[in-house]
């Protein structure tokens, strides 16, 4: 029996010194196992007197439940050590990056027509596009720009050989949607124009645009100002001023230019209005031209103009996105550089 | 342009007004004004300086000594090189540490060994003439210390106007244009242009013979007149204070006046030097063909007959409304003139300074086709001025005025609910008329609702000629941003979505975040050079008469090329670029849309306009191109619906495409339909011309023709139960050869059992080492279930053992 209690003694003390789970199996095996130390001392069992056998089966019981528990104890205590050592988080550095992978971008104009797209398909616009080689038509003559109207002169056009021309803005898509679809009519055509200009840091032949149009029955200037209010607090992104003042094109008339309180010092009244460089401290910035729909070129569409009243602005996509993301070098846009292109990854 | 509220005062009392306020004022109801620049301020900074001494210098003989009072308590010492100095005078002083107006900052010097303590100025130096043989000598009791601007009342303020903004308002281009918006928008009163001078004109007297030998549109009206005894010197003070201030440079008192009324009216005018006038007469034609003349800046000038001249019994004296003559202009001998006062057809006048790159400041008002009333305006104005400008001058005949010309106001009619309709605002009769009136506008009312309004002649010429002009006249005075906003009524409905387009935008997104591409925009043009360098110049192409710069004269046919010329910017800093690009290519030989003009009846039509998707991957390190882009255009085409389709060998490849590996697209079963895309490798020539070193395998590149694919119908997405008994996969190789395409064999592995065939891929394509020649290795992984039970060994035995039998009549051989 002292035997047993010496067993016990040793097997106890065992357990409480195991350092680790594996270490504690090892206990386990060396006493509860098949071939374990308890196992031997039963099996002197058959030895024994029969009268002792009770007793002794009973010892060997006891002395297993023993280190049973004790082992089950030691489990728990040694789990929760590991569960708190692999919380610690040691070898973890938070500033350390994932892995990158591959991406791919859209062109920024891409973008902002997309932004505007969804934003003027929300107010019931819909989006169109018209042909970049246009008929001297459709360019000029429809819109109240005549042969020898002086206006065609500040648009620089490209002729081409066939007598048609690469299209100086997206105006000409206003007829073209008039004749396809008759009014009421509220469309955008963002799209690619030309003018023949020397490209520098600030001009391009080559430059993006969008047109807006909406005829109704009774659309005012007010319906106006009220849509290039919403929409442009959309695309800022912020709550916006906005005033119109006369401006001349030949398809409108009346015709503005929308001025938008400057985003850089806030406008008039803000402190930082005095020394603003880019509003020049008037506190607006030009914003687009707009204006309603000269009755001629209703006519040119097809609509009668006692009977229909419309507007249309023009917005420069290449200047929103340079105003928006200070790029100072219009050229970039088709230069193709994708050290410059990969930069624009918001969507 | 520069106003100067100087220059207005004098027509409209500005009092109490700030020009801060004025500039707005305009910028929102007339034009945008750009800037306020106040003028004069440097001459603030120099004094009135009396001479109290002045003597020889001892060391030069040019320069004298003077000692003078300029208020500081002391007298300076200055030396002076001016001939006119003299003792007693009263003279404008700088003294040291200021600056001049051109910027000249004075310092205390030493003049062969005389201090000077300043500098005693010439008109030039004070930027008010080209005067500087000596010093100006100032008329005034003001004491010595004042600011020369309290002698000399040259402070002003200027308002800069864009011109843009007033291109088509003729009546603009003058001051009291300005002026008559100014009292227009504050309600005082306009002076008469004359300011009540008197003017006595001759009834009869000396003329020249004067003839208008053009159509009356080419010029509408020519006025002349004759004055003789004219001294040529410099202009009033008062006339040449407002010219420096607007940035005009005072020349003589005829010249200084002629510009002044530009100026003022807005009527640019030309005055000849009379004796410089051949044979007594003046005539208005067009120049002959070949004929050439020297105008007042010394240019020969070769004429064309669109050229409008004005000339005299032998030749051209002057370029109608551009500029006059060298043989015929004012100069310091001049004591006759014969003043013309001319209006000229605005086009005619615009395209020959176009022509002659002679823009000057005459030409650019009549561009905009200026009143030719003002002409008779601007005539009186300068004979009434010229007694003061030119004491002793004398009319020596009556204003000769050929042309019949009369204004009968043209007559607008104007609906007072129409004018609120389109403003959005609810106007009322007397809003309409008081605003009108003061702007020159004569309203009759016609019945209840309407005016009949009578337009000013300085309105009338092409700024006032329907309704909606008149409605803008009230909506800017109204001014716009007091019309309150309001949200449309419409009816809801879903807005057109335009299929092309809507694809478009779907393309870009899934190649730029599914394939990882990046999109770039490339010019319309191709470069002649690109063009050369890929060997594709003889190719039909849309051509642009007026080239931006000789390089780009044509307009691409197809995106791809323009899309390399990226590639080869970008392999230098990569190593690998995968790009798309969409767009479209001009096809002047497949006609587009056509128009016939309803006037000529002549038929014309624009290239076909075709929407390219192109991309292409290339890299400097990896072979595999081909299959990398076509596993992304294979996503695309699944994700646009269509991941079903059938390729075969490009025919017809075009010169950039490698010709023998280049697949075309087509619809599904039916390579003989026209195709909707092609992709394969890059043609090594055109990569050797780009100067890329790039080999087998290594550039790719796509092209779908948007409206082809979109033609294509789109295929139902058919939902499949997910399999309730496990699938099997079986991995399968086959020794084939080259000829044999992997969709025979892929549609022979779905054929050899149709129902249990539920997916077959191919895994891997090996050539070479270990092969016979003219053998590839084909690896495929087909899927098989059964919906209704668990496959057993046995079914899969039976499935190769079918595939094996059915390949070997193919020539090819399963192996394992």
């Amino acid at each position: 029996m002292s035997s047993l209690a010496e067993l016990q003694a040793r097997a106890l003390k065992e357990i409480r010194e195991a350092a680790d789970l594996e270490g504690l199996k090892r206990v386990e095996q060396v006493y509860l196992g098949k071939k374990g130390e308890l196992r031997q001392q039963l099996g002197q069992l058959s030895s024994l007197p029969k009268e002792e056998r009770p007793a002794f089966g009973k010892a060997v019981n006891d002395c297993k439940l023993a280190i049973s528990e004790a082992l089950e104890e030691r489990e728990r205590e040694l789990q929760a050590a590991e569960l708190t050592a692999r919380l610690s988080g040691e070898g973890f550095d938070p500033t350390e990056p994932g892995q990158p992978f591959e991406t791919g971008t859209l062109h920024p104009i891409s973008q902002i027509t997309e932004e505007l797209v969804d934003v003027f398909q929300g107010l019931g616009f819909s989006w169109l596009d018209g042909p970049e080689v246009e008929f001297e038509y459709y360019n000029f003559d429809a819109l109240g720009i005549p042969g020898d109207h002086p206006a065609r002169e500040s648009h620089d056009t490209f002729w081409l050989k066939d007598g048609n021309v690469l299209r100086t803005h997206t105006s000409p898509v206003q007829i073209r949607a008039m004749e396809r679809f008759g009014a009421p009519l509220s469309v955008i055509v963002p799209g690619r124009c030309f003018r023949n200009e020397t490209v520098d840091a600030s001009h391009e032949h080559t430059f993006y645009q969008m047109e807006g149009l909406m005829v109704g029955r009774d659309i005012s200037v007010s319906h106006l100002v009220y849509t290039m209010k919403t929409c442009l607090r959309e695309i800022l992104k912020r709550d916006i001023e906005i005033r119109l003042r006369p401006g001349y094109f030949p398809f409108v008339e009346p015709g503005f230019e929308l001025d938008v309180n400057c985003p850089f010092c806030g406008g008039i009244g803000s402190p930082d209005c005095k020394n603003c460089k880019v509003c020049k401290q008037s506190g607006w910035i030009e914003m687009l031209p707009c204006g309603m729909v000269h009755p001629d070129v209703l006519r040119s569409g097809g609509l009668d103009p006692e009977e229909w009243t419309g507007f249309a602005f023009g917005l420069g996509l290449q200047r929103l996105v340079m105003v928006r993301y200070g790029v100072n070098d219009i050229r970039d846009f088709t230069g193709g550089d994708l050290r410059f292109l990969r930069q624009f990854t918001r969507v | 342009m520069l106003i100067s509220l100087n220059w207005l005062q004098r027509y409209v009392d500005l009092s109490g007004l700030s020009p801060e306020k004025i500039a707005d004022d305009l910028t929102l109801t007339t034009a945008e004004t750009e800037g306020i620049h106040p003028f004069g301020e440097a001459l603030a900074q120099i004094l009135v300086a009396k001479v109290i001494d002045c003597g020889p210098h001892p060391e030069a003989d040019k320069l004298s000594v003077t000692k003078v009072d300029a208020g500081t308590g002391e007298l300076l010492q200055i030396v002076c090189g001016a001939p006119n100095v003299a003792k007693g005078q009263t003279v404008p002083v700088i003294l040291p540490g200021r600056r001049l107006p051109d910027g000249t900052k004075i310092k205390k010097g030493k003049l062969r060994g005389q201090v000077s303590h300043g500098m005693i100025c010439s008109e030039r130096e004070l930027g008010l003439s080209d005067e500087h043989k000596g010093i100006l000598v100032l008329d005034t009791d003001l004491a010595p210390g004042s600011p020369l601007t309290e002698a000399i009342p040259v402070r002003d303020v200027l308002i800069e106007i864009d011109n843009k903004s007033i291109n088509h308002r003729p009546d603009l281009w003058g001051h009291y244009g300005f002026a008559r918006e100014l009292s227009a928008i504050y309600g005082r009163p306009l002076a008469d242009p004359l300011l009540g001078r008197s003017l006595d004109l001759p009834q009869e007297g000396e003329t020249l013979a004067l003839s208008i030998d053009v159509p009356s549109e080419a010029c509408p009206r020519y006025i002349g007149a004759i004055a003789h005894k004219i001294r040529i010197q410099s202009a009033p003070d008062w006339m040449r204070y407002l010219l420096i201030a607007v940035g005009q440079r005072p020349i003589n008192n005829i010249v200084d006046l002629t510009n002044f009324l530009m100026l003022d009216l807005g009527q640019p005018m030309h005055a000849f030097d009379l004796h410089a006038i051949r044979g007594q007469r003046i005539s208005v034609r067009f120049a002959k063909e070949g004929e050439t003349m020297k105008t007042l800046d010394g240019e020969e000038r070769v004429l064309e007959p669109s050229d409008l001249l004005i000339c005299d019994a032998e030749g051209p004296v002057a370029l109608a409304g551009i500029m006059g003559g060298e043989n015929s202009m004012v100069s310091g001998d001049t004591q006759s003139l014969f003043l013309e006062s001319a209006n000229f057809h605005p086009a005619t006048v615009r395209r020959s300074s176009a022509r002659l790159g002679l823009r000057t400041d005459s030409s650019a008002r009549f561009e905009k086709s200026l009143d030719p009333s003002l002409a008779e305006e601007a005539a009186k104005k300068f004979l009434s001025l010229l007694p003061e400008v030119s004491p002793g001058a004398i009319l020596a005949g009556p204003l000769q005025d050929p042309s019949a010309w009369t204004y009968e106001p043209k007559r607008v009619h104007l609906r007072t609910e129409r004018a609120s309709r389109i403003l959005g605002i609810q106007l009322e009769e007397s809003k309409v008329r008081s605003i009108l009136e003061p702007l020159g506008f004569e309203l009759t009312k016609e019945d209840e609702k309407s005016f009949i309004v009578g337009i000013p002649s300085w309105r009338a010429t092409k700024d006032i000629g329907i309704e909606e002009d008149l409605i803008e006249e009230i909506g800017r005075s109204y001014r716009y941003d007091n019309i309150p906003e309001k949200a449309p009524l419409r009816r809801v409905q879903a807005p057109y979505r335009d299929p092309e387009l809507w694809t478009l935008r779907k393309i870009r997104h899934i190649l730029a975040e599914d394939c990882a591409m990046n999109e770039v925009y490339n010019y319309s043009f191709l470069g002649d050079e690109l063009c050369e360098r890929l060997g594709l110049t003889d190719l039909p192409y849309a051509e642009v008469t007026n080239a931006i710069a000789s390089h780009y004269t044509r307009l691409r046919r197809d995106l791809l090329p323009g899309l390399f010329g990226s590639m080869a910017l970008n392999l230098g800093p990569q190593d690998q670029v995968a790009l798309f690009e969409c767009g479209k290519g001009y096809r002047p030989d497949q006609a587009g849309e056509t128009r016939v003009d309803p006037e000529t009846g002549q038929t014309r039509s624009l290239p076909q306009e075709v929407h390219q998707v192109v991309g292409l991957i290339a890299s400097r390190k990896d072979k595999g191109a081909y299959s990398l882009l076509r596993g992304r255009l294979e996503h695309l085409l699944t994700r646009l619906g269509r991941p079903q389709f059938s390729s075969k060998l490009l025919q017809e490849a075009p010169p950039w495409m490698h010709p023998g590996r280049s697949a075309s697209l087509h619809p599904p079963g039916d390579p003989d339909a026209p195709a909707f895309g092609s992709i394969g490798e890059l043609h090594p020539r055109i990569l050797q011309n780009l100067d890329l070193d790039l080999g087998e395998d290594q550039a790719a590149a796509f092209c779908l023709d948007l409206r082809s694919l979109l033609a294509v119908p789109e295929q139902p997405l058919s939902y499949r139960p997910v399999p309730k008994y496990p699938e099997q996969p079986v991995d399968l190789a086959f020794l084939a050869p080259e000829g044999l395409q992997v969709a025979t064999l892929t549609k022979l592995l779905k054929e050899a059992n149709p129902k249990l065939v539920q997916g077959v891929r191919l895994f891997e394509v090996y050539r070479g080492k270990g092969l016979p020649e003219g053998k590839k290795s084909l690896n495929f992984t087909v899927t098989l279930c059964s919906p209704k039970r668990t496959l057993e060994a046995k079914d899969e035995e039976r499935y190769i053992n079918r595939v094996r039998d059915l390949a070997r009549e193919l020539g090819a051989e399963l192996r394992g």
